[in-house]
C-alpha cells in the first residue's frame, strides 16, 4: 500500500466574518496531479495555506508523512512549496538570481551550493538569460516561472499553485502547463487551485471540487466528473460540452 | 512598475562593476568630501575623471543632462539666488536688483560641486547591485554592538522593494479616484483621505502577502551571509581616488593662500 504524503483530517477554518472551509478530509499520494476547483470564495486559498502551516486550523489537522505540519514548520515549508495567487507580492529579491536564492539562503546553505542550485534551477525553467533583471520588469509568464523557480530550488516534494493562470495569455499559459507537467513527470506532486479548469483538466490525475460554502463537494478522476461541473459553479470544458471525450493526444 | 531611471543598477562588466562595494563606498565618501573642499580647478579635474568613468558604463552626456534636468534647474535657481543676494562688485544691475561677481562665483562653485556629487552618486548606484549595497551595509554595521545587522539588511532590501510598489499603488489609486471625478472635490482634507486610506490599506495588504510568501520560503534572520565580489583592482582604485582627492584639496588650499598673500 502506498502511504499518503499529506493527510487532511477534518480540517475546519472559520473566519470571524464568516466564510472559510468546513470539515475537509482527503489524502494526497505521491506523483498525483490534483486539480482543486471551485468558484470564487469557495476557500481554495484558505485550504492550501494549511498545507504548510501558513494558516492554522480552527479544528482538525494536516499531517505530512504522518507528522502534524505545525510540529515542524520549516520541514513542512521545505516539503510543500507554494506559488501564490498574486505573482507580484511574493517577490522578495532585487534580481532574478537573488529572488531564487532567497529560500536556500534561509536554509543557511553554503554559498557555493546556493550558486550551483540557483543556476541549475534557472536553466531548467529557461530563466538563465534573465538572471540580472529586476523581477518587476519581467512579463507575467516569466514572473510565474520565477515564482516556481523560487520554490523549486528548495526541492519540494509537493508544489502547490494558487490560480497560476490568472492574467496569462495563451502562449504563457501553454508554457506554464508544460513546465508544470514536466515537474509532475519528474515525480513531484502537484496541487493546483483554479476556477477555470479547461486548460489543465486533461493533465490532472484527480480533481477535487469545493462548493461555495467551503465544503468538499466531489473528489474523483476528472473524466468521471465531466458533466457534473456546472452544478458546482465551474465552467464545463469545451470538449465535454460538445459531447466529446477528453482528447487523447493531450493526456 | 515605477519607471526605472538613470540611477537604477545597469548590469555590466566594467572595472567599476567588479570593484568591491565596500571600496566603492569608501571612495564615494572620500571623493564627495574632496569635492566640497575643492575649488574650480579641482572640480574640473574631478569632472573629467567622473565623466570618463560615466562614459565607460555607457551613459552619454546628453542622456545625463536630460535625466538630471530638474536637478539642473534647481542648480540654476541656486546660482541665480546667490548671485542676487551675496554682496560684492556689481556686474550689472537691473532696476535696482544687482548681480555681483562674488555672488556668481560662489553660486557657480556650489552648483558645480552639487553636480559633481550627483555624478559620483550616479556612478555608484548605476554600477552597484542593490544586494551588494545591502551586504555592504551589513558588513559596516557588524562591528557596532547592539545593532542587529542582518535585520537591518533585510529591512533595507524590503524598503527598496516596497517603495516602487507604494508609489505605483498611489498612482493607481489616484487614477481610480479621478476616474470617478474625485478631483472635483475642493476640500483638500477629503481628497487626501480618499487617497491615503486606500493606499495605506493596499500597502498593508501587500505587506501581509509578502510576509506569508517569505514565511512560505522558511524566512529566518539567521541566513547565509552574502559574499563580496572582488575584482582585484581595489588597491589601484583606492590609490588613484586618494591621489585625486588629495590633489584637489591641496590645490584648493594652495590657491587660497596665494590669493590671501597677494
Ligand atoms: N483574511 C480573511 N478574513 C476574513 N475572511 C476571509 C479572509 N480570507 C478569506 N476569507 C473568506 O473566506 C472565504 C474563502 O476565501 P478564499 O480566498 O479561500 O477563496 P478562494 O476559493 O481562494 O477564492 P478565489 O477563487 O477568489 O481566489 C471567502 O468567503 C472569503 O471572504
Ligand atoms: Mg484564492
Amino acid at each position: 500500500m502506498i502511504h499518503p504524503i499529506l493527510e487532511i483530517d477534518h480540517l475546519t477554518h472559520t473566519f470571524p466574518s464568516g466564510g472559510g472551509i468546513q470539515d475537509i478530509c482527503f489524502c494526497v499520494f505521491p506523483k498525483e496531479f490534483i486539480l482543486l476547483a471551485g468558484p470564487n470564495g469557495s476557500g481554495k486559498t484558505t485550504l492550501i495555506r494549511h498545507f504548510n502551516a501558513l494558516a492554522l486550523p480552527t479544528s482538525g489537522e494536516v499531517r505530512l508523512h504522518g507528522i502534524p505540519v505545525t510540529a515542524d514548520k520549516v520541514a513542512a515549508r521545505k516539503t510543500v512549496g507554494m506559488v501564490f495567487q498574486d505573482a507580484d507580492t511574493q517577490i522578495v529579491g532585487d534580481t532574478v538570481f537573488d529572488e531564487v536564492a532567497f529560500g536556500p539562503q534561509n536554509l543557511k546553505l553554503p554559498l557555493s551550493l546556493i550558486e550551483k542550485n540557483v543556476t541549475r534551477t534557472l536553466e531548467r525553467l529557461c530563466l538563465a538569460h534573465l538572471k540580472d533583471r529586476h523581477p518587476a520588469t519581467l512579463s507575467g509568464g516569466e514572473k510565474r516561472r520565477l515564482a516556481i523557480a523560487g520554490i523549486l530550488v528548495m526541492d519540494p516534494e509537493i508544489i502547490v499553485l494558487d490560480e497560476p493562470f490568472a492574467n496569462l495569455d495563451y502562449t504563457s499559459s501553454k508554457d506554464l502547463i508544460n513546465t508544470i507537467c514536466r515537474l509532475n513527470q519528474d515525480g513531484r506532486t502537484i496541487i493546483m487551485a483554479a476556477h477555470e479548469v479547461e486548460e489543465v483538466i486533461v493533465f490532472a490525475t484527480r480533481m477535487i471540487i469545493m462548493d461555495s460554502r467551503g465544503c468538499l463537494a466531489k473528489d474523483g478522476h476528472p473524466v468521471d466528473l465531466l458533466g457534473h461541473l456546472e452544478a458546482h459553479g465551474i465552467k464545463e470544458p469545451c470538449f465535454s460540452r460538445m459531447g466529446y471525450k477528453a482528447p487523447p493526444w493531450q493526456r | 512598475m515605477a519607471a526605472l531611471n538613470l540611477f537604477a543598477f545597469r548590469a555590466g562588466t566594467t572595472a567599476l562593476h567588479r570593484l568591491d562595494v565596500r571600496t566603492k563606498m569608501v571612495l564615494v565618501c572620500m571623493v564627495s568630501l574632496a569635492i566640497l573642499a575643492a575649488d574650480f580647478t579641482g572640480c574640473l579635474a574631478c569632472f573629467l575623471v567622473l565623466y570618463g568613468l560615466i562614459r565607460t558604463i555607457g551613459i552619454s552626456f546628453i542622456r545625463l543632462l536630460a535625466q538630471l534636468k530638474w536637478f539642473i534647474l534647481l542648480l540654476i535657481i541656486m546660482l541665480l539666488t546667490s548671485s542676487l543676494t551675496i554682496p560684492g562688485t556689481p556686474v550689472f544691475s537691473l532696476s535696482g536688483v544687482m548681480v555681483t561677481q562674488e555672488g556668481m562665483a560662489r553660486g557657480a562653485l556650489v552648483a558645480v560641486r552639487f553636480f559633481l556629487v550627483m555624478m559620483t552618486g550616479l556612478l555608484f548606484s548605476a554600477t552597484t547591485r542593490p544586494t551588494a549595497l545591502k551586504s555592504a551595509a551589513q558588513w559596516f554595521l557588524r562591528p557596532i554592538p547592539l545593532v542587529p545587522e542582518k535585520r537591518v539588511a533585510i529591512m533595507i532590501s524590503l524598503f527598496l522593494r516596497f517603495l516602487p510598489l507604494i508609489l505605483d499603488q498611489a498612482q493607481q489609486t489616484s487614477d481610480a479616484v479621478n476616474a470617478r471625478c474625485g478631483n472635483l472635490h475642493k476640500n483638500p482634507v477629503r481628497r487626501i483621505r480618499c487617497l491615503t486610506l486606500p493606499v495605506m490599506k493596499k500597502t498593508f495588504m501587500a505587506a501581509d502577502n509578502l510576509c506569508l510568501a517569505m514565511d512560505a520560503r522558511c524566512f529566518t534572520e539567521d541566513r547565509t551571509d552574502p559574499a563580496f565580489e572582488k575584482g582585484g583592482k581595489e588597491r589601484v582604485f583606492l590609490a588613484a581616488g586618494g591621489g585625486l582627492c588629495l590633489g584637489m584639496v591641496w590645490q584648493a588650499k594652495v590657491s587660497f593662500w596665494m590669493t590671501f598673500w597677494s
